[in-house]
């Protein structure tokens, strides 16, 4: 179902034929082609949980998985919880020296493979 | 021939083309017109697969939201404006997604919009409930550019780097896709809501559900025409993509068919590979417009732009 529109005829015979040239679109579609291929063997920056280096795939499917850990999100390990006090004191100033003495962490981002958050928004 | 003159009235419309109403549609054209519903349809297939998780790492070249239970392939989108805020943790270029679209572009522009976006057939499908249509000026079409810019990479990259991930930025526009509200939130809170855990979806978000769907009555392919990243960008490929709509001025007479079929609001008879188009190819009814595949010609086979 439509309506016609009604406006002024155009002279066809001034009307740009719109026919397009192979090589732009062919170089494009090559170019296309070979960044699909780099793509799917790219090995990122970005390192995984388990120690290696996150294929880009791996990286891909991380952001729809909620796969990527921040140092941010990172939890410290919680104080210990001991039944005897005098055990608790040195075992909760053992913790706080650990804490303290703990190297930083110098990632930036990691990627976890085995992430299945269903929506990470 | 077309509805009103089927059944024996004349259009209502006084339109001024001479041979207007003698035009019948091509039979190409209404063949391709009868199979799109059933090419989209059969590529929900494609979008849809239950067990299509592990192709999560790959990037679709559809508008069709990665969270969705049954979703194959990564949203585009998602993955373009996830990479831009993890800009500044990690350097990396997004060669499987800018090599797909690339591809996907260079080979067709828009035409995945009109005949493979899912997203575009639920509109196509809604469209079609309310005869009653608001056009739209033409200058909306370069919001799609806005949204592209603003919101897939520069706020996402502007709030990684004040050391925001994606998936706790407030406003992105994963928090504010229609698709991934109807795809996503809404299957999700359904469940949510038969396990006895309340309505999962925010207010917000559900409030953009139920807008998109209200206007979605009455403009056609609201979305695609006004916010859609993806279409924006595959649309720029229009004037140079290998397949492509070509004008035949034999064939020609005038009689404005081709505007009519466009609900896009193109104005077709001007100029048809523009960035507004989404290949529907519903304009090649008229028969002087043509779609085809470029091939490679010799300098003395080159028609010049204008016979004129």
């Amino acid at each position: 179902m439509f309506r016609r529109v009604p406006q002024p005829p155009v002279n066809p015979a001034l009307r740009d034929l719109e026919r397009h040239d192979f090589w732009p679109g062919f170089v494009a579609a090559a170019i296309g082609v070979v960044l699909c291929y780099c793509g799917a063997r790219h090995l990122t920056n970005v390192d995984t949980l388990g120690g290696g280096t996150a294929w880009e795939t791996q990286l891909v499917k991380a952001f729809s998985s909620g796969g990527l850990q921040y140092p941010n999100q990172i939890a410290p390990p919680p104080p210990p919880k001991l039944d005897d006090p005098a055990a608790q004191a040195e075992a909760l100033d053992r913790w706080a020296k650990q804490q303290a003495n703990a190297a930083p962490l110098t990632w930036k981002v990691r990627v976890d493979t085995g992430a299945k958050t269903p929506c990470p928004t | 021939m077309i509805s009103a003159t089927r059944r024996g009235r004349p259009f209502s419309m006084e339109c001024p083309v001479p041979n207007c109403q003698q035009r019948p549609p091509t039979a190409l054209g209404r063949k391709l017109s009868r199979a799109r519903p059933w090419v989209q349809t059969g590529l929900l297939g494609v979008w849809l697969a239950p067990v299509g998780q592990w192709l999560h790492g790959i990037p679709g070249c559809v508008f069709h939201c990665y969270s969705c239970p049954w979703s194959s392939f990564a949203c585009p989108v998602g993955v373009a404006a996830n990479y831009a805020a993890l800009l500044p943790a990690a350097f990396e270029a997004p060669y499987l997604l800018i090599g797909l679209l690339l591809l996907t572009g260079a080979v067709s522009g828009s035409l995945v919009c009109g005949w493979a976006c899912p997203f575009g057939f639920l509109q196509d499908l809604l469209g079609r409930i309310s005869k009653r249509k608001i056009s739209l000026p033409g200058w909306v079409g370069y919001t799609r550019y806005v949204v592209l810019a603003g919101l897939v990479i520069l706020l996402p990259l502007i709030l990684g780097f004040r050391g925001i991930p994606y998936d706790e930025q407030v406003v992105s526009i994963c928090r504010l896709c229609p698709a991934g509200a109807l795809e996503a939130g809404l299957p999700y809170s359904i469940k949510s809501v038969l396990a006895g855990h309340g309505w999962l979806m925010s207010w917000f978000k559900s409030a953009i559900l139920l807008l998109f769907l209200a206007v979605a009555l009455f403009v056609h392919r609201p979305w695609c025409r006004i916010f859609c990243p993806l279409g924006g960008f595959l649309a720029l490929f229009n004037r140079f993509s290998l397949f492509h709509l070509r004008f035949n001025p034999k064939e020609c007479v005038e009689c404005n068919l081709c505007r009519s079929r466009c609900s896009m609001g193109v104005k077709v008879d001007q100029k048809v590979n523009v960035s507004g188009c989404i290949r529907c190819l519903e304009c090649t009814t008229c028969g002087a417009i043509e779609p085809c595949f470029a091939v490679p010609q010799k300098d003395s086979e080159r028609i010049p732009k204008n016979p004129a």
